[in-house]
């Protein structure tokens, strides 16, 4: 009944060495966009994304207590 | 050897004070002599200003020269000088931040926090200054500095590490710098951010009456003397560590090192080891870091019209981190029914419990029986994770700008 799933699973297994080699080149391709930026926009970008970076991982902290204070009552 | 040869060997010290290159290092002891007084008479921050101070003297003495080769000798730097020793034991491979930060997490209590978590906002907005000087280096550096034009992942480098000085987080600084090879730069950099550091009481007043007025420093703010569960004062370590390792991994050496010494503090059955990461632990790697950075200060890397922009930098940094806070909690205002004193948001910043005290001190020269201390406190603890965050997100960030080589 379960005969197919080995054959499944072998075809997954060749599948994955052309799929990783497309994620790599997409993220490679997405760090050469970066480092070709102008110097201000690099700037600006880390600017934005790091100030909101800053402000989501401070938030999930909030909830973290929130929740934690949720537990204990 | 004639007497002529025998004294000018003799006093070959005293001679070379004489020379173009001696006068740099008066002028180094004349900078080492004021970080001395200010430690010593003002009592800023005495603990790191002296050891810099001190190692500032160590790396500016004139060069010994071995009378059998002609050579320069070994002394205090030099590849085997003990300040270079310290120096690659403890900040070329950033162990002496993440070891302070241990002991600094084993002195933070997290329950003003974990009681109003709100508070936590004010430890993101006060990092507002530093990608505020980010940006403002970005474009400064290559004007006042033309060396640097060209090279921009130089300037985004330096851009990141001025930056981070606004925190008031010297280990945080030192740990940026370091992270993107600032060698260099290392000794006017961690001499601004501690320096700035120690001036808390001086630079954030100013700021935070300019921008607030009598009424807003008069409001009162309830506060609930009871304390946290001892389940969430050691849960919160645990999941913050977790959090911020998986969003920021870059942060993950200072958020776990500062989480790892809470939790010694909270857990409760290792009394003796938070005892030992408070004092001893927190006062030996205070005494090698300031005399490892004051060993940084050579004249020929200090005298130079980087130091000055640096310095600049750094304090603009540190002015709009505290209005950055400032301003937020008066942008809160609008939308709360029980207001927020203002001056809690300029607590945003790392300098703990400096700042803290500091707003604490303003609020009861307005009104003498306005507590504020404990919010403030709150405000504190939470710009300490903030600007640990931050260092993590411009590590990453600029890392990916320059193609993830650093």
């Amino acid at each position: 009944m379960f005969k197919w799933i080995p054959s499944l699973a072998e075809a997954v297994v060749d599948a994955l060495p052309t799929a990783e080699p497309v994620a790599e080149t997409v993220v490679a391709e997405a760090t050469n966009a970066l480092v070709e930026l102008p110097l201000l926009t690099k700037g600006l970008l880390t600017t934005l994304m790091g100030l909101l970076g800053v402000f989501l991982v401070l938030t999930l902290f909030f909830i973290t207590i929130k929740l934690m204070q949720k537990i204990g009552k | 050897m004639d007497i002529l040869a025998i004294l000018k060997e003799l006093f070959a010290g005293v001679l070379y004070l004489a020379s173009p290159a001696g006068l740099k290092t008066l002028a180094m002891f004349v900078i080492a002599g004021v970080l001395i007084y200010l430690a010593i008479k003002k009592d800023y921050e005495p603990a790191l200003l002296l050891p810099i101070g001190f190692g500032a003297i160590l790396a500016n003495l004139p060069p010994v020269i071995d009378a059998a080769t002609g050579t320069a000798a070994e002394s205090a730097l030099g590849e085997h000088g003990f300040l270079t020793v310290l120096f690659n034991a403890g900040i070329a491979n950033e162990l002496f931040p993440i070891l302070i930060f241990i002991g600094v997490g084993a002195m933070i209590d997290f329950s003003p926090l974990l009681k109003d978590p709100s508070m936590i906002f004010f430890g993101a907005a006060a990092q507002f200054g530093i990608f505020a000087t980010f940006l403002v280096s970005l474009v400064l550096i290559p004007i006042v500095l033309p060396a640097t034009a060209g090279d921009s992942s130089l300037i985004l480098r330096l851009a990141s590490a001025i930056g981070i000085i606004g925190a008031a987080d010297g280990p945080t600084t030192l740990y940026v710098a370091n992270h993107f090879n600032l060698k260099d730069y290392m000794a006017p950099i961690s001499v601004a951010a501690y320096s700035y550091m120690s001036l808390v009481p001086v630079i954030q007043p100013p700021v935070i009456k300019a921008l607030t007025s009598r009424k807003e420093r008069m409001i009162r703010m309830n506060y609930n003397e009871e304390r946290a569960s001892k389940l969430a004062l050691i849960l919160f370590p645990i999941i913050v560590t977790a959090v911020a390792g998986i969003i920021v991994p870059m942060s993950a050496p200072l958020v776990g090192s500062l989480m790892f010494g809470n939790l010694i503090r909270e857990c409760g059955v290792l009394e003796r080891l938070s005892k030992t990461a408070q004092n001893e632990l927190a006062n030996l790697v205070t005494i090698l870091l300031g005399i490892t950075i004051g060993g940084t200060m050579v004249a020929e890397n200090f005298l130079r019209l980087d130091t000055l922009l640096i310095m600049a930098l750094g304090l603009f940094a540190f002015v709009f981190d505290t209005a950055g806070g400032v301003l937020f909690a008066k942008l809160l205002n609008l939308f709360r029914k029980t207001k927020i004193n203002p001056m809690v948001g300029a607590a945003g910043i790392s300098a703990f419990p400096m700042s803290a005290r500091v707003i604490q001190k303003i609020a009861k020269e307005e009104d003498p029986f306005n507590f504020i201390l404990m919010q403030s406190i709150s405000a504190n603890v939470s710009g300490q994770l903030g600007s640990i965050v931050a260092g993590g997100m411009v590590i990453t960030l600029v890392s990916m700008m320059l193609g993830g080589i650093w």
